[in-house]
């Protein structure tokens, strides 16, 4: 089943471009991943099939694989699972079919924790024209897509609208204190360095990602406040996913999941058949397909089996 | 050129085409029929039964606008937005009993005209850095050209050709920034419905209050806007258009203090604006080197500055959930308010990309007041001589009236060192009284500000810019 836009008989909590979190109660939400896809800024009319489901299994995919190393908001990624726990949501068990992930409510950083492997994207653009990565000198001499090593941690305040900003870590420090900055940030290149090395073995490079955090209470009972990973992991919206196997610095790199959608849009504005505006073209099957496989193929590489839109293993 | 009746000399003589392309009937009424189909789409993936072939046909008569159809439907209706309605309709009749369903008109016209100001201020924005990349040349290549800089008018000290551009470039950065912000936060007016409250919409949805909720939300994403007003009457609040417009005043406030340097450097003989080979100055003065250009941006930054108290006018004087005695005087300010500044930035990037500079004139002009800026190096050099620093002083104090009373009587040139070195009492050479005004010496950190402001401000500015196509194609990262 295909999801435009989710609506669910819970409080709906705050709706994204592409996810749509719900209140379950005081200690629970629920995020439902759409399969609706944007691409230049604008939302395609169309829905791309299993980009939902394909999401948050590979969030629940990577927080199993990291349990241990990082404490995170996951309760359950299993369709039945949730259903059992909310049994409001029962007449919707096909719609969100993989898709929904309840999860622990926390108090979340606003910050965006960005990881960067890989020299792209305006990371490369900054680089190329002042030599520099979130202000900081880098060396002489890379070329465009060149791994970063060790990976550069490139902090961003969320902002609600529009795009969002980088900062410096000085600000990030003025804006959440010296503790938070200095755990956030070895949280995130641990989860990094972790994804990526996993990633690797599966011939995909994770170039860059992006983290947030939260605080929630911890169970043990003693009021201890502890940070924990929320929000979607090392997924191919919050990261740039590369093919290893065509991997060449020296110019950009093809996207594991939106280039078929990509390349056609382009052909579309060369052609002068789009003008980058509203509305946008409409997608043909091919592209959807294309873009729907890009994305089964990706969780197909990562963990070793075809995607089970239940999220049952 | 309509030549029987009046037309707007912005139109005809001073606004971009692209500028007047974006104010066109065509653009404005395109963008109603897209936020018509951005409505269905939106109304359909709530569970509106709008067949697909209504959406279809809409999407394929976008810019298919019959206007002559329209304006005889507006004839009989007294109403432009049902006029549209109705020539959609003829167009895309699968559509026409959906078009516009639970709207009022002020979803088309009121978010129409927050597109249009979004690209208006898109467009002036890539038109500030046009001007920006030619004064960055500019300063670049006159960094350490020392030149009079005035106080009060008169000539107080030494600065730099190019370090006086960067002043002029700081207020275009502090423009863009303003630019920038209210861009990236303008508000769409949404789906609200008639006085803003959304009862149509409800009553559509059968009173799913989430559904209504989402409609709006829907409808400006698909318009790429970041969030809708969470609240309006029937229209936005006017004063984001004063918001808007106080931007666009900001930057014909700039260029007004740009043109007004550049005519009065003109009027000295330092620099002047470009010139073309067959260029007339004066009528009857054959000779004349107008600084026409600069001028023109000052009488349209009068006209826009005069406009902008207009724009918080119009939001002070609505009453309740809507008036109509704003419309008539957006219609007018609102795009002229553009369209002058599109010409202002226009004529800008003209004088900016080929200013002529004149250096002999500069450093006759600078040479002419150097020694009396020198009092205190003079003293200094004097002292090292073995002089007395009060002696000095006063010998200095008494032979720079005399030479200044002597410029003023047709002196050639100012001899003050001349009489200091004729001056026993005063007791240094002429030649080094003259290596100490070197006039490089007098600019203190000019050359250097020029250097850190390039480096520190428009060099990472520049770099932004090109990252920021790029960033608009990342999602998250």
């Amino acid at each position: 089943m295909l999801m435009q836009v989710s609506a669910l008989p819970l409080t709906p909590f705050r709706r994204g471009k592409v996810r749509d979190v719900y209140e379950v109660d005081a200690d629970r939400l629920l995020i439902v991943a759409t399969d609706r896809v944007s691409a230049f800024d604008v939302v395609m009319g169309e829905t791309i099939p299993n980009k939902g489901a394909v999401l948050t299994q590979i969030t629940a995919w990577w927080l199993r694989r990291l349990e241990g190393k990082v404490d995170h908001h996951m309760l359950s990624a299993n369709t039945s699972e949730i259903i059992r726990e909310v049994p409001r949501l029962r007449d919707h068990e096909q719609e969100l079919q993989g898709r929904a992930m309840l999860s622990r409510r926390t108090t979340v950083f606003p910050i965006e924790c960005v990881v960067r492997g890989y020299l792209s994207g305006s990371a490369w653009k900054e680089y190329r024209e002042r030599g520099t990565l979130a202000g900081e000198a880098l060396p002489k001499g890379l070329r465009e897509s060149d791994r970063l090593a060790p990976p550069i941690f490139s902090p961003a305040t969320k902002a609600d609208e529009g795009h969002d900003e980088n900062i410096t870590i000085d600000r990030m420090r003025s804006l959440i204190g010296e503790p938070a900055t200095t755990e956030l940030q070895k949280l995130s290149r641990d989860v990094y360095e972790a994804g990526r090395a996993i990633a690797a073995t599966r011939g995909i490079i994770i170039a860059d990602t992006k983290f947030e955090f939260g605080r929630a209470r911890s169970t043990g009972g003693e009021g201890v406040e502890k940070v924990i990973l929320v929000d979607e992991v090392l997924t191919p919206d919050s990261s740039r996913f590369w093919p290893a196997d065509s991997y060449e610095p020296g110019h950009g790199q093809p996207s594991f999941d939106k280039q078929p959608l990509r390349d056609y849009l382009e052909a579309e504005k060369r052609a002068g058949r789009w003008d980058g505006n509203y509305p946008p073209p409409r997608l043909p099957k091919e592209v959807i397909d294309a873009t729907s496989e890009r994305y089964l193929d990706i969780y197909r590489r990562l963990t070793g089996h075809s995607l089970d839109p239940n999220g049952s293993h | 050129m309509t030549t029987n009746i009046y037309s707007s000399p912005l139109a005809e003589r001073y606004a971009s085409r692209a500028m007047l392309e974006l104010w066109s009937p065509v653009t404005r009424h395109g963008l109603w029929r897209r936020l018509w189909l951005a409505l269905a789409e939106g109304e359909r993936e709530l569970g509106v039964a709008i067949p697909d072939e209504a959406v279809r046909q809409m999407r394929a008569n976008l810019d298919k606008i019959d206007f002559d159809a329209a304006a005889a439907y507006e004839k009989r209706f007294r109403h432009d937005v049902m006029a549209h309605v109705h020539a959609f309709g003829d167009v895309a009749p699968a559509a026409k009993p959906f078009i516009h369903l639970g709207a009022t008109s002020a979803y088309v016209t009121d978010n129409a005209d927050l597109i249009l100001m979004r690209r208006g201020l898109d467009l002036l924005r890539s038109r500030v850095l046009d001007v920006l990349r030619s004064l960055t040349t500019f300063a670049e290549k006159w960094r350490d050209q020392p030149t009079l800089g005035y106080t009060h008018l008169q000539p107080a000290q030494l600065t730099t050709v190019g370090k006086r551009a960067t002043l002029w470039m700081q207020d275009l950065v502090l423009d863009i920034e303003d630019i920038d912000y209210r861009r990236r936060t303008l508000p769409f007016r949404g789906v609200k419905g008639t006085t803003g409250t959304q009862a149509s919409f409800l009553e559509l949805f059968q009173g799913d209050h989430e559904k209504v909720r989402r409609l709006d939300q829907l409808v400006t994403e698909k318009m790429s806007f970041p969030a809708p007003l969470p609240v309006t009457g029937q229209t936005y609040t006017r004063k984001l258009d004063a918001f808007v417009l106080s931007v666009v005043a900001g930057i014909a406030a700039s260029a007004a203090k740009f043109s007004g340097d550049i005519r009065m450097l003109q009027s000295f003989g330092e620099m002047e604006e470009p010139f073309e080979d067959e260029q007339v100055g004066s009528s009857a003065m054959a000779y004349k080197r107008n600084p026409m250009r600069a001028e023109r941006i000052a009488s349209l930054a009068r006209f826009v500055n005069s406009l902008e108290p207009n724009a918080n006018q119009t939001h002070a004087a609505q009453y309740f959930e809507r008036t109509l005695d704003d419309s008539a005087n957006r219609r007018l300010v609102i795009p002229e308010m553009f369209l002058a500044t599109d010409a202002i930035l226009v004529l800008m990037a003209n004088i900016t990309s080929g200013l002529e500079v004149h250096p002999a004139v500069i450093e006759r002009r600078v040479a002419a007041e150097l020694p009396f800026m020198a009092t205190e190096q003079l003293i200094v050099r004097a002292v090292r001589a073995g002089g007395d620093r009060q002696v000095a002083h006063e010998t200095i104090r008494k032979h720079s009236l005399a030479a200044a009373r002597a410029l003023k009587d047709g002196a050639d040139s100012n001899d003050l060192l001349e009489r200091l070195s004729k001056d026993r009492s005063f007791g240094v050479k002429l030649k080094d009284l003259e290596g100490t005004i070197d006039p490089k010496r007098f600019v203190g950190r000019a050359p250097e500000q020029v250097d850190d402001f390039l480096r520190d401000v428009i060099t990472p500015l520049f770099a932004g810019e090109s990252a920021r196509s790029e960033r608009a194609e990342e999602l998250r990262v």
